[in-house]
């Protein structure tokens, strides 16, 4: 059974469900009072994340944390046909290389969001996240040009999924998405997967 | 503001589909229908303001986001929601501007100045962070023709279409296309010239 403390509005568990609906799983979403509440930074959250973070993901015995690391446990365990998380090892560095990046500098444009929807500390993080949705933007032109349509191989990939809520979301915080092109065009490809879900900022009449 | 102005690749302009861009502060909405027609219109739906780049393209109009009124390709507003049965008044228009397609851009503008037509292959609209002005001295127009908004340069064995669009006193965006056919500049030829683009970025940037 699958659990997920969950916070409708925070692009880091949109990420869980969006691969959770990708993979059809069925999974128990726990309403989280995240903002302004900070429910998941005290008992009886904290004891199950003592980092005080969400999303949270448990299924029977095993309790994880951050977004990255609960996709990848998703795709190992649940997705048989390995396309999510490949096995073999060049494509397996270039999504795990993508992974970091959205744990890394890509986390501006989540700070940025924050700030700029409920009043966060995440100052001045506009323009980094500009500069992370550049080296993307700059990355997926390449792909086109090579004749390629997802981050990393020839289909979608836990990358994808863990770099679409930055752009997707970025007009919440004033980016917007004339300066990013090939984005654009990939953003339609991953609305277009079958079981794509939204959350609020992500209109859904495509 | 004078002459034409290319606003985005006409490749990149799917059918269906809407984006929104700026020129000198203006905002403005580029959609192409599902018949392949491109548009260039005010961003502002003459309903209550809204950005009709959020909106939504249904066969050959252009639908807001906001309570769904939907524009013809001429601006004319076809239908309202709240109102299904109602002839829409011929005074409730979308502020149309003039728009053409040439060497595999969009162009909007006025009065003379619209490039020839020729075969092009698109590379890529590469925004940067400085002013317009700065692109085209960087472009090195004593080597290049440059007409209006638009630089014709040799890269080694190739030509290009650099046309500068200016977003605001802060901001422009390179639209780049290879003259000539796909057979010779797609993949490798596209590659060389938008990495070429990068490095150009970079300089600018960096001054």
């Amino acid at each position: 059974m699958i659990t997920l403390y969950d916070f409708e509005l925070d692009d880091q568990c949109y990420k869980v469900r969006l691969l959770l609906s990708l993979l059809g799983l069925e999974a128990r979403k726990i309403a989280v009072d995240m903002l302004p509440g900070a429910e998941q930074t005290r008992p009886p959250l904290l004891l199950l994340n003592p980092v005080g973070t969400l999303p949270i993901l448990t299924d029977d015995d095993l309790v994880l944390r951050d977004a990255e690391a609960i996709l990848a446990y998703l795709a190992r365990r649940y997705d048989s046909g390995r396309g999510w998380l490949p096995d073999a090892p060049a494509p397996f560095g270039q999504v795990m290389m993508w992974l970091s990046f959205a744990m890394g500098p890509l986390r501006a444009a989540s700070a940025a969001r924050l700030q700029s929807l409920f009043d966060q500390p995440g100052d001045g993080q506009t323009l980094a996240a500009r500069d992370a949705l550049r080296v993307m933007d700059d990355h997926m032109t390449a792909r086109e040009f090579a004749g390629g349509a997802w981050f990393v191989g020839d289909g979608p990939t836990l990358a994808d999924i863990a770099l679409f809520p930055a752009i997707a979301l970025s007009r919440d915080c004033g980016i917007e998405h004339e300066a990013y092109p090939a984005l654009r065009r990939w953003m339609r490809r991953v609305r277009g997967l079958p079981g794509f879900i939204t959350m609020p900022g992500i209109p859904d009449y495509h | 503001m004078t002459g034409w102005h290319p606003v985005t690749l006409a490749a990149g302009l799917e059918p269906g589909t809407a984006e929104g861009t700026r020129l000198f502060g203006r905002e403005l909405v580029v959609w192409r229908d599902e018949s392949g027609q491109s548009h260039v219109w005010e961003d502002r739906c003459p309903h209550r303001g809204m950005r009709l780049s959020f909106g939504f393209v249904r066969g050959d109009r252009l639908a807001c986001l906001y309570h769904g009124w939907q524009f013809d390709g001429a601006g004319q507003c076809r239908h309202i929601p709240s109102h299904p049965a109602l002839t829409v008044p011929g005074t409730i228009r979308a502020p149309v501007e003039p728009s053409a397609e040439r060497l595999g851009m969009v162009w909007t503008g006025a009065g003379p100045g619209l490039p020839p037509d020729e075969a092009a292959v698109p590379v890529r609209s590469l925004a940067l962070r400085v002013p317009g002005e700065r692109v085209f001295a960087a472009l090195d127009v004593g080597k290049g023709m440059r007409s209006g908004t638009l630089v014709i340069l040799q890269h080694g064995a190739r030509r290009l279409a650099a046309a500068v669009q200016t977003l605001s006193e802060t901001e422009s965006t390179l639209h780049l296309a290879i003259l000539g056919d796909a057979a010779d500049h797609r993949g490798a030829g596209q590659a060389e010239i938008s990495l070429w683009a990068e490095a150009l970025r970079r300089t600018l940037e960096e001054a």
